[in-house]
């Protein structure tokens, strides 16, 4: 008789997402991973309508992430048409991305990991929660939440709107920066960066003080894979425009290459228990998994370019190694591109050019676009075919929590072994895989949704009795 | 104080809906004073559906889980409120229907370009339904808020107005023309445009320029970003009171009526271009049956024409 263990649901996205363990007669491991339960789609969706379009239907992919896609979409369109989008327009989209990475981080940084970081792993998990942190370090915690105000608001600024932003077209950006958008922008982001320099210290010390107490994370549960990120030509972090860089386990540099050559390197395949495809790297017969987002950028790139950033880098650098494959060190890589958003954000407002011409004409004449940022979470990538009259006739997309998908689905599997096979320990097994999925942080919507702490309920189908294990928060 | 018990569920959607709400910024705290949110995916793990007041649901249906999370819902709810434009007409993922179940899944498993597996999954997952619908297709609404998503002020003010047993203030019915501040000008401009073509001027009505703004015939349930910001509505909140409830008036002939006399272009070339760019003007509501008295079955025949025309243009 198969045995089957379900967590379900596995974060605050019941519906859309759960995990199943199955075990086999003998109690060996049979199949684990993360079921995303929810398809709409958009490659379909996408066709027959007209290019323009894209950055706006597309943000709708998610609502966690939006500017990500929005500025891919961008991208691909410039591509599509072969226009380069005036100095100033490049500069506002960054700008407007750098308040998105400024909102999402502190999102993830506070909402979801900040539980576990001020709370402990081990909390009760009724407190374990963002009201639990708010009454834990209520100074810090408001700082955080008004951190994250002012990324969205920068966002909503420069995009037009916060959630589904609009302003980010083909050939450039829809309006003119004015004085009253500019006087607004420097005072947001120059209180953004005072938090971030407060907060940073504080998040980072209590994250070592959890990796002290959990020694395990950093010894078991790392997972060597390659990494996959965007740079610059001279190997500078890149979030908006880019190359594509991969590197293997070692650091070893396997593959830098433009966006549109991705088809040539990732290759894409179904997993039967899940409507999200997984994502591997090909290197002649052999296929890598590989991670993607804050760790990867990190482990991929050469330097980020700005003084606090750079200092806080080699920091990690000497004490953590690189490339590191510790998914518990993920929180510290992300708050390091927090630092780089905010120092970014003062030099993009201090460039001249930001206040010249914002867009030039465009015409499709037909043709492919491919376009991809950084998003939050990793490597973003759109791909159109575009007629003569401007008409998606095909699209293609990667995102990316599907690069991470993988890596998550091995973790599962490890944490099952090492907690269920041989020692049935309930509690480990919870803390493991809630742990783990949640350095991924994956964002389900680009397949759907997670935020927050786990609720888990695990039923454990041994010789037919079922034992349910559950979590109630 | 006594506090309201709320519900909130999220079925086939981008959450964007639930991030939004978070763009209260300090004004959440107001509504989380006068209301207990229990089951609430964003916020909380309550499992179950406890009873509640109200239920927000956002999303659409398109999976057996949707259906039966919308039924759990209407059941432990007294008011449910159908929240964006995925909820109200189906919103983005409806601009599926005008594709089978088939084609969606062959475009994503079966003839992907960069995916070497041709098997879409066969378990685990809960199946599609043959095509999206809207919220009131499968639960009774008690009340609508489109919007793609709703900007928080109406949110906020709908729940607000709940609470207080009053009705919403902001949420007039009013089109996005009402807020945004360009010229309706007569000018002899005489031929449609793409929105990437040229540079619009940023103080003139969009449709005295040529191009398809949608702001005329669109509920504000946003405050009218787009235009605001130098592009023309697409129409993401879905129709104006006057559209849904007027049975001569319809989306395709109020614009046409309307840029036809700001401009030297005929009405039935306007008309013609919306039908023809179907998908591209109606993405948000393809899912309704309805658009308030008016049926959307056309939509996919226009669509379809659309398609076979590109078809056989392409195919010798
Ligand atoms: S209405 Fe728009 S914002 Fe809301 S869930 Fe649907 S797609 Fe997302
Ligand atoms: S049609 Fe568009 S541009 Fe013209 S007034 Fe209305 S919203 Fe503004
Ligand atoms: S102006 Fe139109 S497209 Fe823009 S948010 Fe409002 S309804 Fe949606
Ligand atoms: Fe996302």
């Amino acid at each position: 008789m198969n045995k089957t263990i379900t967590i379900d649901p596995v974060t605050r996205i019941e519906g859309h997402a759960r995990v199943f363990i199955d075990l086999d007669d003998a109690g060996a491991l049979k199949a684990a991973g993360l079921v995303v339960n929810e398809l709409r789609g958009f490659e379909k969706i996408l066709t027959g309508m007209d290019a323009d379009r894209m950055p706006l239907v597309t943000a709708r992919i998610c609502g966690v992430c939006p500017t990500a896609h929005h500025l891919a979409a961008t991208n691909a369109l410039d591509n599509a048409a072969g226009v380069e989008p005036p100095p100033a327009a490049k500069l506002l989209r960054e700008l407007m991305y750098m308040g998105h990475l400024v909102h999402s981080h502190c999102l993830s940084l506070f909402v979801l990991q900040g539980p576990d970081l001020v709370l402990g792993l081990d909390a009760d998990p009724a407190i374990r929660n963002v009201v639990g942190v708010v009454q834990a370090v209520p100074d810090i915690a408001k700082k955080a939440l008004r951190c994250r105000s002012i990324g969205q608001k920068i966002n909503e600024l420069v995009g037009g709107r916060g959630t589904h932003p609009v302003t980010s077209v083909a050939g450039g950006i829809a309006f003119v920066l004015d004085a009253d958008r500019e006087r607004q922008l420097n005072a947001w982001i120059q209180e953004a960066h005072g938090l971030v320099l407060e907060l940073a210290p504080v998040v980072k010390q209590l994250l070592m003080k959890m990796l002290d107490a959990n020694p395990a994370m950093l010894e078991q549960w790392v997972i060597p894979a390659w990494s996959v990120g965007t740079v610059k030509g001279d190997g500078t972090i890149a979030l908006v425009n880019g190359e594509i860089r991969a590197i293997d386990e070692s650091g070893a540099r396997k593959a830098q290459f433009p966006t549109a050559d991705y088809d040539t390197h990732l290759s894409e395949s179904a997993v039967e228990f899940s409507y999200m495809k997984q994502v591997s790297f090909v290197e002649g017969e052999t296929r890598h998994d590989y991670r993607v987002g804050p760790l990867a950028r990190l482990n991929v790139s050469d330097r980020y370019g700005t003084p606090l950033a750079d200092q806080e880098r080699e920091e990690f650098v000497r004490t953590m190694g690189r490339p590191c494959h510790a998914n518990a060190l993920q929180p510290y890589a992300r708050l390091i591109e927090l630092l780089y958003c905010t120092e970014r954000a003062q030099e993009i407002m201090a460039s001249p050019e930001i206040h010249g011409e914002t867009r030039v004409p465009v015409k499709f004449s037909g043709g492919r676009g491919v376009g991809h940022v950084e998003a939050p979470r990793g490597t973003l990538i759109h791909d159109y075919e575009i007629d003569e009259n401007g008409i998606v006739r095909a699209a293609n997309l990667i995102v990316a929590t599907q690069q991470n998908y993988a890596l998550i689905n091995t973790m599962i599997a490890q944490a099952a072994t090492s907690h269920v096979i041989n020692r049935p320990d309930d509690q480990a097994l919870l803390n493991a895989v809630e742990f783990g999925i949640r350095c991924y942080d994956p964002c389900l919507s680009c397949a759907t949704h997670a935020l927050g702490a786990m609720p888990l309920e695990i039923v454990v189908n041994r010789a037919e009795r079922p034992h349910v294990i559950r979590r109630n928060c | 104080m006594s506090t309201i018990p709320i519900n909130l569920e999220w079925l086939s959607d981008c959450s964007g809906c639930h991030v939004a709400i978070v763009d209260l910024h300090e004004k959440i705290l107001a509504v989380l004073e006068s209301v207990t949110i229990q089951r609430c995916p964003v916020l909380t793990d309550v499992k179950d559906y406890p009873k509640a007041k109200l239920g927000l649901v956002s999303g659409a249906i398109r999976t057996e889980h949707d259906r039966h999370a919308a039924i759990e819902m209407r059941k432990s709810c007294d008011l449910i409120i159908a929240w964006g434009s995925c909820a109200v007409y189906g919103g983005i993922a409806g601009a599926g229907n005008v594709h089978s179940r088939q084609e969606i899944i062959d475009a994503v498993y079966t003839g992907n370009k960069t995916t070497g597996t041709h098997t879409p999954p066969t378990r685990e997952v809960s199946a599609l339904e043959p095509s999206v619908s809207p919220l009131d297709s499968v639960i009774d609404v008690d009340l609508y808020l489109p919007g793609c998503a709703p900007h928080p002020a109406f949110v906020f003010d709908a729940l607000l107005a709940l609470l207080e047993g009053r009705s919403p203030r902001t949420a007039t019915g009013e089109s996005v023309c009402a807020r945004c501040r360009r010229k309706m000008e007569k000018s002899d401009v005489d031929r449609i445009r793409k929105n990437s073509e040229g540079v619009p001027d940023p103080d003139r009505c969009f449709l005295s320029q040529g191009y398809l703004c949608m702001g005329s015939v669109t509920l504000d349930r946003c405050m009218s970003p787009c235009p605001l910001n130098g592009i023309p509505c697409s129409g993401c909140a879905g129709a104006t009171m006057q559209v849904l409830t007027e049975p001569n008036r319809d989306i395709r002939t109020e614009i046409a009526e309307r840029m036809s006399r700001l401009t030297e272009i005929p009405r039935e070339a306007i008309v013609r271009e919306i039908e023809r760019t179907a998908k591209t003007h109606y993405s948000y509501t393809m899912a309704t049956p309805m658009i308030g008295e008016k049926p959307t079955f056309l939509i996919q025949k226009w669509t379809d024409e659309e398609r076979d025309d590109y078809e056989q243009d392409h195919n010798h």
